[in-house]
């Protein structure tokens, strides 16, 4: 049974990782084996865990492990891999100096998103847990990767579309010639005129096969998405954005944190006008998100550190979270 | 010569003409057909490895994985451009000038 995937998202300095990482705690202690997994290139799970982590996953107590993915390793590793393939299959490679654009790709604009979707795609099959936990990189960031599947899916059928008229070119021409051959530095090979012997064609199909699991992975049940935030009119702004953008990719917005939130007994004159606004705010989201259940969050006088703290946060703020998600 | 052995070699002199305008345009076909051919591997190379030509690409995941398997569409583009200076030439062969 694959793992359910929860993605906390939200601007940076919210508090994702810190509702991400109690979440898991929670849930952990619930009896749930919980991963808890940041994609965040700017790490600081093992900061609100309190514990050193790495790219392997690490138990954190019983029933919790944890894990930070280095990016830029994950990015390096999948374009050697690349390159590797391509040096065994042949030897242009030497002549066009490919090695050197794939160092440019590594720094080129979007690979970072690529890196991060193979990393949901992998994470979307383990199956040793019942809860992976996910703390995203900011917003903006994690929207583009929501949406790659569907612009992947756009750019594959209109590659494969192209593919399937030179195949059909070639059958055409065969009955008239009788079969191509390319001759590439004196090896001499019958080019494929069906799609059952064109591995381009077959790589597409395989590419598409990709896309349209992780897709559908997205919008399914499996798959949870909650968004952190704070009480501000500017922040629900942003939340209104998020949840057009994620329902665009046919995916439910589950739930809204409102983290940081002010619960004062005597609240300050100067504080006033924030009280009344995180109330204004609050309201909006109610009416806006009638079917999204909303957290409170309080804001908290020392930043949690350590299972214990974040235990607490979930016990008092969270907890209904479990009976939601089950 | 009889009328018959007349209209016979009328006929097989008829079929000739009709087979040989028949291969023309069969070869004008083909030739058709080769040249489409070669324009959509040229525009099917060109765009999976626009990536390291500076243009619009698809997706880098995906040329990423075709690479491997485009080891003569590498080689069009290879020619491609080797062959750009002369252009105006090509354009001439285009109409058997």
């Amino acid at each position: 049974m694959p793992s359910r995937m929860f993605f906390f998202m939200g601007k940076g300095g919210v508090g994702k990782t810190t509702v991400a990482s109690a979440f898991a705690v929670g849930s952990a202690r619930s009896g749930k084996r919980t991963l808890v997994v940041s994609i965040d290139p700017a790490h600081n799970l093992g900061d609100a865990l309190d514990v050193e982590l790495s790219g392997e996953p690490i138990m954190v107590e019983r029933g919790l492990w944890a894990m930070e993915v280095d990016l830029e390793r994950a990015i390096s590793s999948y374009l050697e891999d690349c390159s590797a393939r391509m040096k065994n299959t042949y030897r242009h490679l030497m002549v066009l100096n490919l090695d050197r654009y794939f160092d440019l790709i590594k720094k080129s604009p979007g690979i970072e998103e690529y890196a991060l979707l193979e990393v949901i795609k992998e994470l979307s099959k383990v199956e040793d847990y019942d809860y992976i936990v996910v703390d995203t990189p900011p917003t903006g960031i994690t929207i583009r990767v929501f949406s790659m599947p569907e612009i992947s899916l756009i750019w594959a059928n209109g590659l494969l579309e192209m593919r399937r008229r030179i195949l059909s070119k070639r059958r055409m021409l065969e009955n008239v010639r009788g079969p191509f051959y390319s001759e590439i530095e004196g090896k001499r090979e019958k080019l494929p005129s069906a799609e059952e012997e064109d591995p381009i064609t077959k790589e597409i199909m395989a590419y598409k096969e990709d896309m349209l699991r992780i897709r559908q992975f997205l919008s399914s049940k499996l798959a949870w998405v909650g968004v952190v935030t704070t009480a501000e009119e500017l922040a629900y702004a942003e939340t209104k954005r998020i949840y057009e953008a994620l329902r665009d990719q046919n995916i439910a917005l589950r739930a809204i944190f409102l983290n940081k939130y002010l619960q004062l007994e005597s609240p300050p004159p100067e504080l006033q006008g924030k009280i009344q606004e995180q109330e204004r705010v609050f309201a909006h989201l109610r009416e806006a998100f009638p079917r999204v259940e909303i957290f409170k969050v309080p804001l908290i006088r020392t930043s949690p550190r350590g299972t214990e703290m974040l235990y607490e946060i979930y016990s008092q703020n969270l907890h209904r979270l479990e009976a939601l998600v089950a | 010569m009889s009328l018959r052995e007349a209209l016979a070699k009328a006929f097989r002199k008829l079929y000739c003409t009709l087979d040989s305008i028949g291969c023309s345009m069969r070869e004008a076909a083909t030739s058709l057909i080769e040249q489409e051919l070669m324009e959509e591997e040229h525009v099917f190379a060109l765009i999976t490895t626009s990536l390291f030509s500076g243009m619009p690409s698809p997706p880098t995941d995906i040329v990423l994985r075709l690479l491997p398997h485009m080891e003569r569409e590498i080689a069009l583009m290879t020619r491609k451009s080797e062959e750009f200076d002369d252009v105006f030439s090509q354009t001439l062969a285009r109409f058997d000038i």
